[in-house]
């Protein structure tokens, strides 16, 4: 099977006031088309650094080094020119940040940001992309998706707008998602919730899912598979099964150690 | 050793008002909450954003107004503290908050933080500050030319070991604390979460444990008092509470916590964006 997403060699280096600093160490890996993995990391890790060198959307004073590639569809996403990726980009991969509020436009009605995603990528003309995010936001469980289409974000719930988010990004079924702590700002009911719809689309469309996140209990509810990272490096790439019951690494072994686990009633 | 709580919560209602044009909108935050803490207790009190855990700890500590109902502290009417008594009730209790990113004044040195409070109670004086700033810092396990360096130069655990120190400076025997694990990572989580607990054991700490990781609380509160739209809904010793949930609101909650085993991982029941429950005014008066 051909990797829906190869990351080879991957290096991503922060320009500071005190040097350089490396944020991603070489780090390698794929994803097969339609798997759900995750990339676990305490802050400083350099998971986050990772999704934005994938995403082609490091900031300011961020590069990546040479002899890195990032392979979508075979396709080495590092070569490519802004335009191309910009095509890319909410078509065939996309994003789900940590904060809905911070990722939608305050200004514009949360309808219209879904359906701007088809409307960028000209798949829909302007009535046809309306009806598919109004349909799309049904699909992720909106009650009344009609009269909330023309809500702004500030009138949704935290849970309510990462909702959103997850229409936008999975509007067009892309190949790949990548989700940066999607359920970290959320109440633990509501996350528990947007983790089971983020699946459950998954599953409808299969689209490969990476997860970034801090929480070894959402890799253990969610995830086949995880890649766990430390100061800019994986050291451990496992099945979930192996990684929480045979860890290989000292520090997999001190993250499950520090996880807090509900002794739960039989 | 009396029978009577340490504190004694009765009635607690607090509203928080919005000024605006034409009606004030007015948000209860807290509704006719009542709880008790013997000596030596940890009660948790556990709620989703919004369930007002947070406003409770805040009127306890006397920082918000309180609309009505009653706090009493070891047989003091809290409420009924003004200027100096007040100030000096302080000493007795204690916080510690979720971040200590703002929590901090960047502008001073460690030393200075921990020291505030014994010179502003006036435990220590002189060269003694330095000696029991000294003292409290290898305490909550940081070295002592930690004193010198300012909030920005230390890590997030750091900074939350320097809160820790500072809330103990002036000895009090009630501790607060806010979220004080939340904002960390996994590992410095586990450490201070047992620094509490020794620092608690050791001091014969009474703590009021705001939280709303279940598996935290679990760890540390001997009694669990869960909050859900200004009021508690259930209030148990912990050990019932986690094996025998009566309330629906603690249930879904208990069952929304993640597998901490992916052996463990099943589909889930809660489904919706609606809250999991129907607000606790429309549960039965029993629960």
């Amino acid at each position: 099977m051909t990797p829906i997403l190869s990351v080879e060699q991957l290096r991503v280096i922060f320009e500071r006031r005190s040097g350089a600093h490396v944020a991603v160490d070489r780090i390698s890996f794929a994803m097969n088309p339609g798997e759900v993995v995750a990339l676990v990391g305490e802050s400083g890790s350099g998971k986050t650094a990772t999704a934005l060198a994938i995403m082609g959307l490091l900031p300011d004073g961020g590069h990546i080094g040479p002899g890195s590639a990032v392979r979508l569809d075979g396709q080495d996403l590092l070569a490519m020119p802004e335009r191309k990726l910009r095509d890319l980009r909410g078509r065939r991969i996309a994003m789900v940040f940590q904060e809905p509020a911070a990722a939608l436009n305050p200004v514009m009605r949360v309808g219209d940001q879904v359906a701007e995603v088809a409307i960028v990528h000209h798949t829909d003309d302007r009535r046809g992309a309306r009806q598919r995010a109004m349909a799309m936001l049904e699909r992720v469980g909106l009650p009344n998706a009609a009269a909330l289409y023309d809500a702004y974000p500030h009138e949704l719930s935290g849970g309510m707008r990462q909702r959103v988010m997850l229409a936008a990004a999975l509007l067009l079924e892309p190949a790949l998602v990548i989700a940066d702590e999607p359920t970290s700002a959320l109440d633990v009911t509501v996350q528990a919730q947007v983790l089971r719809l983020l699946l459950e689309l998954q599953r409808e469309s299969g689209t490969g899912v990476l997860l970034i996140t801090h929480d070894l209990g959402v890799v253990a509810e969610t995830c086949e598979r995880a890649m766990v990272m430390q100061a800019g490096r994986i050291v451990e790439s496992a099945s979930v099964d192996d990684l929480f019951h045979a860890p290989k690494h000292e520090y997999t072994r001190e993250l499950l150690e520090a996880m807090p686990r509900l002794r739960k009633r039989a | 050793m009396s029978d009577a709580p340490l504190l004694d919560v009765r009635g607690l209602t607090v509203t928080y008002r919005a000024a605006g044009l034409g009606k004030a909108r007015s948000v209860t935050a807290v509704n006719d909450v009542s709880f008790a803490i013997q000596r030596g207790e940890t009660l948790a009190l556990v709620g989703e954003s919004g369930s007002g855990k947070s406003t409770t700890a805040r009127a306890v500590l006397r920082l918000v107004g309180v609309d009505a109902g009653s706090i009493s502290y070891d047989g003091i009417d809290l409420l009924a503290l003004r200027g100096e008594a007040l100030r000096r009730h302080r000493r007795r209790m204690q916080v510690v908050f979720q971040d200590p990113y703002t929590s901090l004044n960047p502008r001073h040195t460690i030393a200075s933080i921990v020291g505030e409070g014994l010179i502003v109670h006036g435990i220590a004086r002189g060269d003694e500050v330095a000696a029991r700033v000294a003292m409290l810092l290898g305490e909550v396990g940081l070295s002592a030319d930690t004193a010198a360096r300012y909030p920005r130069e230390l890590s997030g655990g750091q900074r939350q070991r320097v809160a820790i120190a500072r809330a103990l400076a002036v000895d009090p025997e009630f501790l607060v604390l806010d979220e004080a694990v939340s904002a960390l990572d996994v590992t410095t989580q586990a450490h201070i979460l047992a620094l509490i607990q020794r620092l608690r054991d050791a001091r014969h700490l009474t703590c009021l444990f705001i939280a709303h990781n279940l598996a935290v609380v679990q760890q540390v509160a001997t009694t669990v008092a869960v909050m859900y739209a200004g009021r508690i809904v259930e209030v148990a010793p912990s050990a019932t509470l986690f094996d025998a949930p009566r309330h629906p609101y603690t249930k879904a909650l208990l069952d929304a916590v993640p597998a901490s085993d992916p052996r463990d991982r099943r589909d889930r029941g809660v489904h919706g964006s609606g809250p999991p429950v129907a607000h606790p005014d429309a549960l039965p008066p029993s629960l």
